[in-house]
């Protein structure tokens, strides 16, 4: 894919994002918003986000509804449950009600970039357990300090010991999959470690162990002598490794590129002036994600040209923008392996890279998919969804008659109005044609009006731009 | 834009040749060129079909030493007769039943038989030797196969399980970057619209197909969205008139599930998907008694439906991108039980067909003296077949997949 080289100017990307007649705070800014900020909006959130203008809807989608710690607490025993059943199946389904039905839907879509960024898989973890504690490890910290964050996981986190083999590594004989992946891919990226810090680091991290499901440090394992790393010498240990990575300068620069392509856009390649603000706040900051984020979304470049569509969804994106516009509750055991599908099985990400992303979520066979994925939960047909998320039903809850006017609808949920004129016009062609359908004879004129609002619904959700967040 | 020679003259492979050959409408011509095919995707396009033997084949009434008189010792009843046998050399013979096997061997140099295939301290449970041959691993914990992690380094690679009733996805394909869809029939794997006739149909495909009309202006996202989207409509439809219009080139059997979802397979290579890996099985291979007729049966289904598939196929001009391997999660006991029948063994054949395979047998003959428990000894390590497989053939680093170096078993030409 070719990436935009047109420059940007630094002060003007990251100031906050003022409406102007030039650029209007409206409809395809709310959507664009909520998709990348969470999981696409409903009808109801995206005429909200236009009453409330920028600055409060960020401010509410950084802090989450109300209803938070409800929705934790009722969702709590099935996690006990989850996890002393070690139920795989529904560790990925819990997950994804909550990215569904969360009142803080941003704090789902950070744990989520950190799962791609820690990319810990039940696949070798084997233990819904430990892959429960991690997630609420990301959780916690999504929207907060990220040393905290990797100082838990580099030290506490039972699934990582599992994950990249810390569990048993002793002295003597270190392993040296976490010293590695925590320089990698965790902290500073290829070219900013050597093999000998790697190497010198695993010994830091010799002495952590599992005793059944209980995290245990054995003093006798591990290797108190002198470590050189990163150009620091002492008796360090995995906490000291940890703070010596988060004080590199390539380690905010590393997060912050990965951040830009995650929030702002997977087509531009952002030069080391244009990220430098951020990462300069970020080592203020002491890594606070949260401010970070913050600044991100409030900005100027964000709400541009250059950041709009120019991501592609990632399944759970572009699924669950559907259920969401569609204001349906889904049994999420069937979404979770649809998402497997498409190439997006939660817990199990394909490596410790993650998901590449980008261009690589599509291919003859995924767009296929998502495309019968669209008309399994649009037709009410499929007995996976069943009516639970019905076009013609929401047409009916907001006053939409008319073919046109459900095609409106469509269009302003999904898209927010933001289609090009060709495709408007053959959808409208489509909504106004006389149907020649051989309709089963029991159906009554409203059976056959809400079956073409569904299929017109699925035209919908089929067009390019759709997959584009 | 130039017709990439190569892939036309093999016939339906990518894109272009769909181009050529008449299938595409005109817009998806201008597009659909550039969109991602395996052409782009790594630097071959060969064909991996896997044939799963379940319940663990008897290797020694299929490859059959018949000069070797410890043979009808250890088979009283069981023994087939040396005058009935197919020979692969002066000394190794097929069984009856695979007639069709010597046939690809004598006319077409389409048949490598690997004798002795199998791993240390041979596990007799069926799911546990499975799992590792599956895995491509001996690893306590096996969570990922071999196939799975082979499709990690082919990115955007179309695969298939070609699945019976009530099969689930092989561990084979476990850890796969996208999950390996396991499809029954081809509809599964079309563009599906809630149209309540055909005039409806067409109008709901103009719809959606009309959007990636303008693909090929500006780069960007949207353009590569619209020239998969045009590639993948395409496909769809030229799936859609196999499966209606498939003429195979060759007969396959009637009767035979194994040739139904072989003739899947080649309906889906010929569709110019870019598929690469199919991972297809036969079961019943458990013949703990009364072995000889059902062990003939099956047999004589999988000879007739890897002929027909090969035949096919080379008529279409595949037949240097194909390779078939046959396994089975162990091969049976060397003496047979008192049951007229055979228990779990250990190192059994493995079966390459394909047009560049190296003819004839490789390795020798399990020796039927020096046993293990009862069993025969493997001389070949089941991941050195994967290695050549992986090296030679699909073009991916076995080292990466199987974790460490295997010595690729020679079994391809030149």
């Amino acid at each position: 894919m070719p990436l935009d080289p047109t420059p940007i100017d630094p002060r003007w990307a990251w100031e906050p994002y003022r409406p102007s007649d030039a650029a209007p705070w409206n409809l395809r800014r709310v959507g664009h918003l909520h998709r990348r900020a969470g999981f696409g909006a409903t009808y109801a959130e995206l005429q909200e986000g236009v009453r409330l203008g920028p600055t409060a809807l960020v401010d509410r989608l950084l802090n989450g509804g109300p209803g938070q710690d409800e929705f934790d607490r009722d969702l709590a025993p099935l996690a006990a449950s989850i996890a002393g059943a070690n139920n795989a199946a529904q560790l990925r389904a819990w997950w994804l009600h909550r990215m569904l039905y969360t009142p803080h839907p941003l704090r789902e879509k950070m744990t989520l970039f950190w799962h791609n960024h820690f990319a810990t898989s039940n696949a070798k973890v084997q233990n819904a357990a430990f892959m429960l504690a991690q997630y609420e490890l990301m959780r916690k910290y999504a929207l907060g300090g990220f040393g905290a964050m990797l100082l838990e996981m580099s030290t506490r986190d039972r699934a990582m010991l599992v994950w990249l083999d810390g569990k048993g590594s002793a002295k003597g004989n270190p392993n040296e999959n976490y010293a590695r992946e925590l320089m990698e891919l965790f902290s500073l990226g290829i070219g900013h470690y050597t093999e000998k810090d790697v190497r010198e680091a695993a010994r830091a991290f010799t002495g952590h162990d599992l005793r059944g499901a209980e995290l245990v440090f054995n003093e006798n394992n591990h290797d108190a002598g002198t470590k050189t790393i990163l150009g620091k010498s002492g008796t360090f240990r995995a906490g000291d490794v940890v703070g010596i990575c988060l004080e590199q300068k390539a380690c905010p620069r590393f997060l912050v590129t990965k951040l830009f392509k995650f929030l702002v856009s997977e087509t531009i390649a952002p030069s080391e002036e244009l990220l430098a603000p951020l990462c300069e706040q970020l080592r203020k900051s002491d890594y606070d994600f949260g401010a970070l984020v913050a600044t991100v979304l409030r900005s100027n470049l964000f709400f541009s040209e250059r950041a709009y569509r120019t991501k592609i969804k990632s399944p759970v994106e572009f699924a669950l923008g559907i259920v969401r516009g569609l204001e349906g509750r889904i049994g999420t055991t069937v979404l979770a392996d649809a998402l497997e599908l498409l190439g997006q099985n939660v817990f199990n990400p394909p490596s410790v890279k993650g998901w590449d992303g980008g261009p690589t979520w599509l291919n003859g066979q995924t767009l296929l998919y998502r495309q019968n994925l669209a008309l399994a939960l649009t037709s009410t047909e499929d007995p996976r969804f069943g009516r639970r998320t019905d076009p013609a039903a929401l047409a009916k809850k907001h006053g939409r008659p008319t073919q046109e006017q459900a095609l409106a609808l469509f269009a302003d949920v999904f898209y927010q109005g933001d289609l090009p004129a060709a495709s408007r016009e053959r959808l409208a062609v489509y909504a106004q044609k006389e149907k020649a359908d051989t309709l089963p004879v029991y159906w009554t004129a409203e059976d056959a009006a809400n079956h073409r609002v569904r299929a017109l619904c699925h035209l919908v959700l089929t067009q390019p731009e759709f997959q584009l967040n | 834009m130039t017709l990439n020679r190569r892939s036309f003259l093999r016939g339906g492979v990518t894109a272009g040749s769909l181009v050529a050959l008449g299938a595409v409408p005109g817009f998806v011509q201008r597009t659909a060129l550039a969109a991602p095919t395996s052409e782009t995707a790594g630097a071959k396009d060969t064909i991996l079909v896997v044939i799963e033997l379940t319940g663990g084949n008897d290797g020694l009434n299929t490859v059959v030493p018949f000069k070797d008189a410890n043979y009808a010792k250890l088979r009283p009843t069981l023994k087939l007769p040396a005058d009935q046998l197919g020979k692969l050399n002066d000394d190794l013979g097929l069984h009856p039943q695979l007639r069709p096997l010597n046939d690809l061997l004598d006319k077409d140099q389409a048949l490598c038989v690997v004798q002795g295939v199998g791993y240390p301290n041979p596990d007799q449970s069926h799911f546990r030797s499975m799992d590792i041959w599956q895995a491509g691993s001996l690893a306590q914990n096996l969570t990922e196969g071999w196939l799975g992690r082979t499709l990690k380094h082919l990115p955007g690679t179309p695969s298939f399980h070609l699945k019976t009733d009530n099969e689930g996805s092989p561990l084979a394909y476990e850890g796969a970057p996208v999950r390996v869809p396991s499809i029954k029939t081809l509809e599964e794997f079309q563009l599906q619209l809630a149209a309540a006739s055909g005039a409806d149909k067409a109008a709901q495909r103009d719809v959606i197909e009309g959007a990636t009309r303008t693909a090929g202006g500006e780069p960007g996202l949207l353009d590569f969205v619209q020239r998969t989207a045009a590639n993948t409509y395409a496909s769809s439809r030229r799936l859609q008139e196999v499966a209606r219009n498939y003429q195979p080139k060759a007969t396959y059997p009637d009767g035979n599930p194994l040739a139904s979802r072989l003739r899947l397979a080649a309906q889906l290579i010929d569709a110019g998907l870019g598929s690469r890996i199919f991972y297809v099985s036969i079961g019943n291979f458990d013949t703990h008694s009364a072995q000889a007729p059902a062990h003939a049966n099956l047999l004589g289904q999988l000879g007739a439906a890897i002929s027909a598939f090969y035949k096919d196929l080379a008529a279409r001009g595949h037949k240097d991108r194909l390779l078939v391997m046959t396994f089975s999660e162990f091969g049976r006991r060397a003496k047979e039980n008192g049951s007229r029948g055979t228990d779990h063994g250990s190192g059994a054949p493995v079966f390459l067909v394909g047009g560049r395979v190296k003819a004839g047998v490789v390795g020798a003959h399990p020796s039927l003296t020096r046993l293990e428990d009862g069993n025969l000894v493997h001389h070949t390590d089941f991941r050195q077949v994967y290695a050549a497989i992986l090296d030679q053939w699909l073009g991916v680093s076995s080292k990466d997949v199987l974790g460490s170096e295997f010595k690729p078993v020679p079994v391809f030409t030149g």
